[in-house]
């Protein structure tokens, strides 16, 4: 099923967190993030070379607008780079979180950027509301310590 | 394409005045990685998975080493020096993308925001609690394993909603 798939794809990521963190410790975040960024797309470049069928439209054909995801990613690297020695972890970890779903149901109730709409609902704020007590319960386990 | 870590520690914190500038800056680029996430999905499904994961990482490459030439020479060893097993994590990376541009269109944005979030929370969790890749074993105290509950429960209730 795709949402077991989804949160694989979490636990991946905080694997490759947990390394690049320790890379970027040593080396500087910019010099692990550029390593992580040509990695990954010489590894897809590889990939499309040898699996991907071939498509109607290219990213050439695209309206511009769309190929604007990595600067978000970039951005918010430097951001957090700023803004985590002086505000603690776990204020930034909460901050981008209640950020992320935010403007994630934002997204999806308007259907924004091309998306299907997925309107807000009852189940939806409720989860909302789970998610935030989650958050709750891990700063106040983890301040413990 | 990175996403938030969510191995949360306390650490010593700024003057009140200056967190408060920084929330929203932070909030906002939190804002940024749901819209990557809401680009990659449509972008995903007319030029391919893998080519819309190439934009990401071919445009961010560009960007960062462009950042790179210009911010002068860099402190620390050389990338050839350090022991190999730390460069695998730009393999990982590609998954998470991949997985992002598949996934938004079905179960829509904030859905796939909670599933990574239970992903990377339940992952440390286990970790902590079993010990697995030689982490040391330590007990895991009923909050945390209430904040993993609480999570599923949240993805259970979007799931079914």
């Amino acid at each position: 099923m795709l949402l077991a798939v989804v949160v694989a794809a979490g636990a991946v990521l905080s694997v490759q967190a947990a390394i690049n963190g320790r890379l970027g410790e040593t080396v500087g975040v910019l010099r692990s993030s550029l390593l992580t960024f040509v990695v990954g797309a010489v590894s897809t470049g590889l990939l499309i070379l040898f699996f991907e069928p071939a498509h109607a439209v290219s990213l050439l054909d695209v309206p511009k607008w769309q190929l604007s995801g990595a600067l978000f990613g970039v951005v918010y690297m430097m951001v957090m780079v700023g803004a985590v020695p002086r505000v603690g972890t776990a204020v930034a970890t909460v901050a981008v979180i209640v950020g992320q779903l935010g403007m994630g149901m934002l997204i999806d109730n308007f259907g924004w950027l091309g998306n299907p709409a997925i309107e807000l609902s009852g189940s939806r704020v409720l989860a909302m509301v789970l998610l935030g007590l989650a958050l709750v319960f891990m700063y106040r386990s983890s301040s413990r310590v | 394409m990175q996403s938030s870590s969510i191995d949360i520690a306390a650490t010593p914190a700024a003057k009140p005045g200056l967190r408060l500038l920084l929330l929203p800056l932070v909030i906002l680029a939190g804002m940024g990685l749901s819209v990557e996430a809401g680009l990659l999905g449509p972008l995903g499904s007319q030029v391919g998975h893998l080519w819309a994961t190439l934009s990401i990482f071919g445009v961010g490459s560009a960007i960062l080493f462009l950042l790179l030439l210009f911010s002068g020479p860099q402190r620390g060893p050389a990338l050839s020096e350090l022991p190999r097993w730390q460069l695998i994590g730009g393999f990982l990376g590609p998954m998470y993308v991949v997985v992002l541009t598949l996934a938004t269109p079905h179960i829509g944005i904030a859905m796939t925001m909670i599933a990574i979030l239970s992903g990377q929370v339940g992952k440390s969790v286990l970790i902590d609690h079993f010990g697995w890749f030689g982490a040391t074993r330590k007990k895991v105290n009923g909050e945390r394993w209430l904040a993993l509950l609480l999570i599923v429960a949240a993805l259970v209730l979007i799931a079914r909603g």
